[in-house]
């Protein structure tokens, strides 16, 4: 019982990622401080501000902003009104602005009209921000995916920064991109009413690592569970932790991709594994989860080929090494034809056959056509390309258990070439 | 297991893949949650649910810890593998056993956006669609983020639904999760548009930012087909690989009424079958004509063979053998079906089995002058339009012999070189006019034939004549268009009118032709 609610709690705290951004509140020089620096002045001294989070995919950002917004509105109760906008649903202007009227009667339960005309919203969201000014309300515009707003006309963006120049509103604009570039694609206009605030997330370090790891995995100390059961499992954590193979996994992890949210799902899996008889976590654990982590798809899907479709492959390869600038269903037929004949194989199948594995091979995505479109080319004269490399294929035709002798022999062949 | 489980994984995947999801059709107009989320059927254990997937057991456990413990939140997953690997099986049964209230939709079902959110809303509304409400949705939403806020709130909804049956112990599911299922993922990539609606469905659970709700994608493209969309967040992968023979054995073993026979007889064909195809849904219909044959000598097929007679029926099935792995994708159409299903059905077999120059029949009905325009089609597709004026000389094409002086001068690289062009390029193009010309010349060739030889036998090309025949070329023309015999490919740049493709191959053009006793062969130019 008490597994099963350890598990549930790391759990909920891996989904929520917020929590795990928690372990850097306390660092004074944390993006955490810095934007709670920022917005907690725009609300005491009653100021606009504009700040962008820059940063690459998963690096936490939006957790970032979650937090400090959360503490803040627990500091500050009934003076912060959060209006939220995503660029991959809002990029388009009449759009952007109609959300910003819906949601800001939502927060103040006015009645939102949807007749309402893009004019009519702007106007809104200049009383409102005028109103709130009054009210000493801040206003806070967190626009995600903010790169995706400056494809367009800018003009929810100069909307929004021009109300801004105003001294009656007080309103904070969070801009959040993976672009790095994303304040040098403003238009002049925008740019000039931008204040120049930028926050850099990058990658956590080691250490980083090591502050989250145990922020998210140790049970707590004062918490329902029994005591001793804590201290079994905070003890295997440790000593986990302290295993070079686990730091080994770690590095492995981090050289690829070792974003925050790259980490936590990592994490995650490993946690879901656990077994519950036991209640601890084990090595093994992180080890499998690694493992998922590093799979090779396009591998796996020629291991599990079969023979007659690692002929076709095989066939086209040859081809491709014979440096024909294109060839299509057809010249493999014969290539495939020349095979049998040259080395009688038992596997000799007529063309309906082939092409139906063709068909399954274009399905796995291991070929495709070169043509984008040719919608007026049968599919046996469209001309066709390997997706996958020399290597792989031999890779993949070595671990594969039903491959015939004959192929792996023709592919070895090549290689002398 | 409920009654539609008897039937073997393959059959259930495709048979009752929405009509297991869809509960059945009450009278009520108030649904409540037990029919909207759930399976209506008991709750399945889980040795049941192993026992029923042969050959699942680590995907089925990986994703059960993935899912995770009752009410507990979880990060999105992304379930994916080759076709008839049992994914949406899996997935599906799943959700019986855990008995939690889950949203299913195929993203090849709901063909667009639009569909797509209208499919997930009026299942989370409880929204029937019937005779009263004039098959309308219960939430109009065109835009994505329209379907965002509708989606949140409609979730919301549902939440506070379950939470409300949880409480007052009129539980129907387990936890307080809700879980949204997206198959047939890879579908969307080819819609307008795709990618934004890609992203949008993969980042649902950073856009919701509810922990209540589960996300789960059921995948046949790999996890790398998604990462050029822009924004996009990877979920978690499982990975289904294709099943093993032992396993294909297994699953083909299911729910069958004699399996001893049929084990002997799995294991008599089932190894040469998998050198080409691994798939359960082919195999499984190659099989079953195959075993009908394998049982012809037995009276009684509830008998449990011993060794005399496994020999003696697998030297029954072994000549059909070889031609059967050449038929593993052979489609009968409707027609053969009733026509092997008829009295002589035995001889009917052995004539499709032993090969496709028998099969002198069309399978399908066309008439005689889209006949002729369909040779016609073929024979420009096929012929270089420079021995136009040979083979269709006054004397009809009769004479040949030049032509065949004509092509033995060629030299045999550049006969090659002329066949690898054309197996690359396929069919050539054609412009309209060079069509009517062909068809002209052989409609009134053949129209000679009959008059000299007073033929009887195609009455329909003598009572038409000429006029009859040229009559509504064109609307024939489209109509074969539209069948795909024929396709346009494109305006010629210098004269700037269509071209057209024939798309059929030889051994139709043959059968076609053989039907009106037209003479092809005379006409193809052999390089």
């Amino acid at each position: 019982m008490a597994a099963e609610k350890a598990l549930a709690l790391l759990r909920s705290r891996l989904c929520d990622v917020s929590f795990a951004h928690g372990a850097f509140k306390s660092s004074p020089d944390s993006n955490y401080s810095k934007l709670k620096f920022i917005i907690s002045n725009s609300i005491a001294e009653g100021c606009n501000n504009s700040v962008l989070l820059l940063g690459p995919r998963g690096s936490g950002k939006i957790a970032v902003v979650e937090l400090a917004l959360r503490d803040l509105s627990a500091e500050y109760p009934d003076m912060i009104c959060m209006i939220r906008l995503n660029g991959l649903l809002h990029s388009d202007d009449n759009c952007g602005l109609k959300e910003i009227a819906r949601q800001l009667c939502l927060e103040h339960q006015l009645i939102f009209s949807k007749m309402a005309s893009s004019d009519d919203n702007s106007q809104f969201m200049l009383d409102m921000l005028r109103e709130c000014g009054l009210a000493h309300k801040t206003i806070i515009f967190l626009l995600d995916e903010f790169d995706l707003f400056i494809q367009g006309k800018q003009r929810l963006l100069y909307s929004l920064l021009d109300a801004m120049q105003t001294l009656s509103s007080q309103a904070v604009v969070i801009g959040v991109s993976c672009r790095l570039d994303a304040d040098k694609l403003l238009e002049k206009r925008v740019r000039s009413r931008f204040s120049h605030r930028k926050l850099l997330f990058v990658p956590p370090t080691t250490e980083d690592l090591k502050v989250l790891l145990n922020h998210v995995l140790y049970l707590p100390e004062n918490s329902p569970f029994p005591s001793n059961y804590v201290k079994e499992f905070n003890s295997r954590i440790k000593s986990i932790l302290g295993d070079k193979k686990f730091n080994e996994a770690l590095n492995s992890l981090s050289d690829v991709d070792g974003t925050f949210s790259n980490v936590l799902r990592f994490l995650y899996q490993a946690v879901s594994y656990m077994d519950l008889a036991s209640g601890l976590l084990t090595l093994q654990n992180f080890k499998s989860a690694l493992l998922c982590t590093q799979k090779q798809p396009k591998l796996d899907i020629v291991k599990d080929a079969s023979v007659l479709e690692l002929y076709i492959l095989v066939c086209m390869n040859r081809l491709e090494t014979k440096e024909q600038n294109s060839y299509n269903f057809n010249s493999i037929l014969k290539e495939y034809n020349a095979i049998h004949e040259a080395y009688k194989t038992s596997d000799h199948y007529s063309r309906t056959v082939c092409l139906r594995a063709y068909e399954h091979l274009l399905e796995r995505e291991l070929i495709c056509f070169v043509d984008g479109k040719g919608r007026h080319l049968s599919t046996e004269c469209r001309p066709v390309k390997l997706l996958i490399s020399f290597s792989e294929l031999c890779q993949g035709l070595k671990s594969n258990s039903s491959c015939p002798a004959i192929l792996q022999k023709l592919l070895d062949r090549e290689s002398f070439k | 297991m409920g009654t539609e489980e008897r039937t073997p994984a393959s059959a259930t995947k495709r048979t009752t893949r929405s009509a297991v999801l869809s509960p059945p059709p009450k009278s009520s107009n108030h649904p409540s949650i037990s029919d909207g989320f759930l399976f209506s059927g008991d709750r399945v254990s889980l040795d049941t649910l192993l026992s029923g997937l042969p050959g699942r057991r680590s995907q089925v456990l990986e994703t059960l810890q993935l899912i995770g413990p009752v009410s507990s939140p979880m990060l999105p997953i992304l379930v994916y593998g080759g076709a008839s690997t049992g994914k949406t099986a899996t997935v599906l049964r799943i959700f019986r056993h855990l008995h939690r209230p889950f949203v299913y939709s195929s993203c090849r079902t709901c063909y667009c956006p639009r569909v797509l959110f209208d499919s997930v809303l009026n299942q989370l509304l409880l929204h029937r669609r019937s005779d009263e409400n004039g098959y309308a949705s219960a939430k109009k939403c065109d835009r994505a983020s329209d379907f965002v806020n509708l989606l949140r709130d409609a979730l919301v909804r549902a939440i506070n639904l379950i939470r409300a049956g949880s409480k007052e112990k009129t539980r129907v599911g387990e936890g307080e999760m809700i879980y949204l299922v997206f198959d047939n993922l890879e579908a969307v990539r080819s819609w307008d548009k795709g990618a934004s609606v890609i992203s949008l469905l993969l980042r649902l659970h950073d856009l919701l930012r509810m922990p209540e709700v589960g996300l789960i994608y059921i995948s046949s493209a790999t996890p790398d087909a998604y990462y050029g969309s822009t924004g996009s967040i990877e979920p978690i992968p499982v990975h289904f690989p294709d099943y093993n023979v032992n396993e294909v054995f297994d699953i083909l073993m299911l729910n069958q009424t004699n399996p001893k026979l049929y084990s002997t007889f799995l294991s008599a064909v089932l190894k040469p079958f998998c050198r080409i195809t691994r798939r359960v849904d082919e195999l499984w219909i190659a099989l079953k004509a195959l075993f009908k044959k394998y049982c012809e000598p037995l009276s009684d097929l509830n008998v449990v063979p011993d060794e005399g007679m496994k020999r003696r029926l697998f030297n029954g099935i072994q000549p059909h053998l070889a031609a059967a792995l050449n038929e593993v994708f052979y489609v009968p159409s409707y027609a053969s079906l009733e026509e092997r299903e008829g009295v002589n059905s035995r001889r009917g077999t052995v004539r499709k089995l032993s090969g496709k120059e028998v099969i002198s029949d069309l399978d399908f009905h066309m008439s005689v002058s889209a006949k002729y325009l369909l040779i016609s089609a073929f024979l420009s597709s096929r012929n270089p339009a420079t021995l136009d004026a040979a083979l269709f000389d006054s004397t009809g094409g009769s004479d040949n012999r030049k032509r065949k002086r004509r092509s033995s001068q060629m030299s045999i690289e550049k006969k090659d070189v002329v066949a690898e062009d054309m197996l690359i390029k396929g069919p050539g193009s054609f412009p309209l006019e060079r069509l009517l010309a062909i068809y002209q010349c052989i409609t009134s060739v053949m129209e000679g034939e009959f008059d000299e030889e007073q033929q009887p036998e195609d009455g329909v090309a003598m009572d038409g004549g000429k006029i009859g025949l040229m009559s509504d070329v064109l609307l024939q023309l489209s109509t074969l268009c539209n069948a795909n015999f024929i396709i346009r490919s494109g305006t010629c740049p210098l004269e700037g009118s269509t071209r057209f493709r024939s798309t059929i191959d030889e051994d139709l053009a043959l059968k076609v032709s053989r039907s009106i006793n037209f003479p092809l062969a005379k006409y193809i130019c052999r390089r």
